[in-house]
Order: C-alpha cells, then structure tokens, then sequence
C-alpha cells in the first residue's frame, strides 16, 4: 500500500510540483498501478536475464574525428533565461548571492 | 502514390498544386478534425516550388520529389515548431532536423506541418495533447486512436498524403486502424530515433502511414537504415521497394495466435480479420495456431518499462535549455514549478510510476522483474517464428472508441493489448485495414513480421489489402 508520504517522496525526487487534488489522484493510481506491478511478480524468471535493449546491440565504436557541433547562437536562442553566452538559473547552493 | 510521381514526371500538375491543394483541405476540414498543430504554409509552399525548380532542370532528388509529408509533432524540425503535443514546448523551435527529416528532405518532400498527439506520445488517443483532441475523420464523435493520431487522421481525411508516426507500444498501429489507414513500426533498430523526442528509447520506432500498403513501404524506404547519429540504428540494413509477388502467399505459414482473439475482442473486429485470414488460406497461405501466452503480461511489462524510461528521459525538461520556465528564487523549486506546470495529467502520472519503479527499494521487484518478463515474452516470440513466417492479429481489441469515453487510464492502457508484443520483442508489425464494422468504422489487422523482415510483412500485406473489399462509407 503506497501512502500519501511515498507519493510526495517520489513528486521530490521526480522534482514535480503537484496539487492537493493531483496528490490525492497520483496516490490513487500509484495503489491501482500497484495491482498490475504484481501481477508481474508472480512470473518465475528464476535464471532468466532481463532485457534492456530489444534487438542486442554490442559495443558500437566509431572513430574518434572531430565533428561539427550545432551553432552555439542558435542552442542559446531556446533557452528561458541567457546571460553572456550562458544558460542562467537561480540559486542553487545556499548562501550569499 | 505512383500515379502522383507519373503526373508530377509528366507536367500535368506541379508540387505547388499539390501542396496547395493539401492546404485547402486541411482549412477546408482541421477546424473540425484538429489532425495539425503546426500548418506550415510558406514552408511547404516554398519547398514545393524549389521542387518544381529542380524537376524543371530535370534534377529531381528522387521519384517523389515533390510529394508533400507530414510530420508527427515530436520529431525535430530545423526552426519549425516542435511541440510534442504538450504545454512545456508550445514555443519551442529545434535547432537541428531529425535524421529521418533530413532524409525526406533528401529525396525533395515538402514537409506540410507537424501533427497532433498525445502529451510526449503517451496515450492511446490524442485526448491528452495539450492542443485538444484529435477527432476521427470517419466520425466525429470518436477518437483517432494515439499517439499518432493527429498523421492518422491527416491522411485519413485527405490532408497530406502521407505521414511519418512513432511507436512506443502501438502509437503508429492502433490510430492506423482507427483512421482506415496503413501503417507500419519498423523493427527495432531499423529507422534512426536522431531527434525524435524519447518516450521509453528501447521501445520507440518511427514509421510510415498512408493511405495503401504500397505508399507505407515507398515512405519506409526514404527513411529506414543505418546512421551514425543513433547507435541502435547501426547494423541496420536500408530497404528497397519489393516487386510485388502475390505468390508470396503460397505456402506461407501463418501463426494465428489464440490469445488475440479472446474474451474483450469485439465480434465484429474478430469476424474481420477472420474472413481476412480465410481469404489468405484460400490463396495458399497455411494457417497455424499458435500460443503466445507472454501476451497476458505484455501490458503490465509495457507500463513498467515505458514508465519508468520515460520517467528518465523526461528528466531533461527542466526549465534551463529550452520550454517554459516558472520564475522562482532557487533552481529545485524553479524546476518543481517549471515541470508541475508545463506537464499534463498523463504525463505527470508517468513520471510519477516511473519514478516509484525505478527507486531503489522497489527497483528489484518491478522494474528489473519487468525486464526478465520481457525477455521471457522476447523468447516466446522467437520461437513462434521459428514455426511460422507471419502473425496475423487484429490491431486493436475494438474499433475507434468515443471521445471521453476511457476516464479510466488503465483502461486506456488495454488499447495497446494487441500491440506492445511488438515494441517489447522489437519485431516489426503492420496494421491495414480489413474491413468495417455496423457503423462504417475501420477494423484493422496486424501482420507482425521477424526482425528486419519487412519485405515480407508488406508483401503479404498487400495481398490482404487486394482481398478487402473497400468500405461503403468514406472518411469525412
């Protein structure tokens, strides 16, 4: 049973802001999504590796030349908030400013 | 298709009609179907007239030069607005085209403008785009099915004549067999993912959908094969327009796999895709059941995997390099504000699945027990495909649903019943339609071929295509 405690944990760490009415919703799904969860758990896959990729790629290499990047004024452009060439953000790190 | 390119070759209409005329229809019908979030008219009106240019000088860039596409919104288009459907990228311009793009462009496609979907392509009936839904051009009142419903429903209601989707668990498939249109997931691997917005990236696959199967495999074949760019691309081989053999039929062995055709199939569906199957033994096909009993977990394995990945991938919207910023005093509360509003109800429920399956005290028992299933059902494929050449399914458990109908979002998941199988054993599969049920909606069949085996899957799907007689009651 997912409590209202895990749901706000796991909106933390997904950094998501969430409304009262959308807790109460995502604590909701999160039990009812639970029920499918289990139902994989009763699967044996003792022995049984699991898969990440569907068509098994091994190591891809490719030789190491120097390549042309996307126009740095163009990358910028998209960005919210740019200052002398750079993304700017708030604070991070408490402290003086 | 082929008709358009000997016109186009012999002067008897230029680009610049095509793609004006592709422009009428849409001002003429999208203000009801909603198919296009971006109408790029200058675009593709300028595009269409260096066509003409070029076919002048007798330098066309490949047959169908000339031939108008569009573009599901979450593929990157150089300076043309990529939304993904969602409210977080609503002024948001790439900087670089998609490799599949660059490719269209290549063979001299005007690219029409880009469709509408689901939020981030995660639904099954573009009710969850943030630019309303997407209505189905054979009745209003119901969907066009999801993702790609907005390509779906474009080439359905005579917009463009063709369209590129993605496909994560049945995104290109079920809103084909809703709209009565072809189309196709490639296999796993074969078309590059090189600026296509990421859902779940070991699932995800571009692909073709038009209005025959011949168009479907002329549009695979300008976008499929290796590229740098996509390092799961890179084994890939590119692919040729077949001739055409409907001997290819004969002694083909077809898996019928029971499982898809059990309790929640509508009768109607399983009528149609039966008397298709009947018509292919007719023609020397050999039908064989088959069990894929894996099939029972599909969705369970597909909503762990999926959520959890795009959990991940949707890490990268966080308000600093590009999308909508909410202004606050330090950079965790700007990124919680930036993210809780720029993202829709689908999409938030994602992440927060995803994140619950990927964190450390629950990884073990549900995503990694997702991915052993996955390999159990990747097994289970193999082996079908060692006993047959083909699947032959429908692609959806029912025909278009209405709109506000599924409230309920696992309900919503089921829509995909038939189809995640193919996204989570990377193999390719096709839906076309088969027929139409007491209301004139399309029914769809999916034909689900072995890695890289797409030739054949076109093959036998034009075969069906010619046995299906075409509807009484046509689209808008």
């Amino acid at each position: 049973m997912i409590e209202r405690e895990d749901v706000l944990r796991m909106a933390r760490l997904a950094r998501l802001e969430l409304s009262e009415e959308e807790i109460e919703l995502y604590l909701r799904d999160l039990n009812n999504f639970l029920a499918s969860g289990r139902k994989l758990q009763r699967v044996d896959v003792s022995g049984i590796e699991g898969t990440s990729h569907a068509v098994a790629v091994n190591q891809v290499l490719r030789s190491d030349v120097v390549g042309e990047s996307l126009p740095r004024e163009a990358v910028l452009e998209a960005g919210p908030d740019v200052v002398d060439g750079y993304f700017k953000v708030p604070r991070i790190v408490e402290g003086q400013e | 298709m082929r008709q358009l390119a000997q016109l186009l070759k012999a002067g008897e209409i230029s680009s610049q009609e095509l793609v004006q005329r592709c422009l009428e229809q849409i001002s003429k019908t999208d203000g009801e179907i909603n198919a296009f979030i971006t109408v790029d008219e200058q675009g593709a009106l300028e595009q269409a007239a260096q066509s003409d240019e070029r076919r002048a000088k007798g330098q066309t860039l490949s047959p169908w030069d000339g031939i108008p596409v569009a573009i599901k919104d979450n593929i990157s288009t150089l300076g043309l607005r990529t939304t993904c459907g969602s409210r977080f990228l609503r002024n948001y311009r790439p900087v670089y085209d998609a490799t599949v793009v660059e490719r269209l462009q290549g063979a001299g496609l005007p690219i029409l403008g880009k469709t509408n979907l689901d939020e981030f392509a995660m639904g099954s009936s573009t009710e969850y785009s943030a630019f309303g839904v997407t209505k189905n051009p054979y009745d209003t009142s119901r969907v066009a099915g999801g993702s790609s419903g907005g390509s779906a429903a474009a080439v359905a209601a005579g917009q463009a004549p063709w369209a590129l989707g993605t496909d994560t668990g049945g995104s290109i498939r079920q809103p084909a067999s809703f709209c009565g249109v072809v189309g196709l997931k490639p296999t796993y691997g074969r078309v590059s993912r090189y600026g296509v917005v990421a859902l779940a990236p070991s699932l995800d696959q571009v692909g073709p959908m038009a209005r025959t199967v011949e168009d479907a495999a002329i549009l695979f074949s300008l976008i499929a094969g290796a590229d740098p760019r996509d390092a799961t691309s890179t084994g890939s081989p590119p692919f040729a327009l077949p001739r055409w053999d409907p001997e290819v039929v004969r002694g083909l062995r077809v898996g019928v796999p029971e499982e898809f055709f059990s309790s929640g199939l509508h009768a109607e569906v399983e009528g149609a895709v039966r008397r298709a199957l009947r018509r292919l033994e007719e023609q020397g096909a050999v039908l064989q059941p088959i069990s894929l009993a894996g099939n029972e977990y599909a969705i369970d394995t597909y909503l762990t995997l999926v959520t959890a990945e795009a959990s991940s991938c949707l890490a990268r919207f966080d308000g600093v390099r590009y999308g909508e910023r909410v202004p606050a005093a330090d950079s965790n509360t700007m990124f919680a504000k930036s993210r809780g509003a720029g993202f829709g109800p689908e999409v938030k429920r994602r992440i927060m699945l995803g994140t619950y399956v990927l964190s450390a005290s629950h990884y073990e028992a549900y995503y990694e027990q997702a991915q052993r299933v996955r390999t159990l059902i990747k097994l289970e494929v193999a082996r079908a495909f060692e006993q047959v050449d083909v699947l032959i399914t429908p692609t959806t458990p029912s025909t278009a649903f209405r709109i506000g109908e599924k409230r309920n979002p696992l309900e919503m998941y089921l829509s995909d019943l038939y189809t995640a199988t193919a996204n989570l054993s990377g193999v390719c599969a096709l839906s076309l339609p088969c027929g139409w049920d007491s209301q004139g909606l399309p029914i769809g069949l999916q034909i689900m071929g072995n890695h890289f085996q797409e030739e054949l899957v076109f093959q036998v799907a034009r075969v069906v295509e010619a046995s299906v007689e075409r509807g009484a009651k046509g689209a808008v």
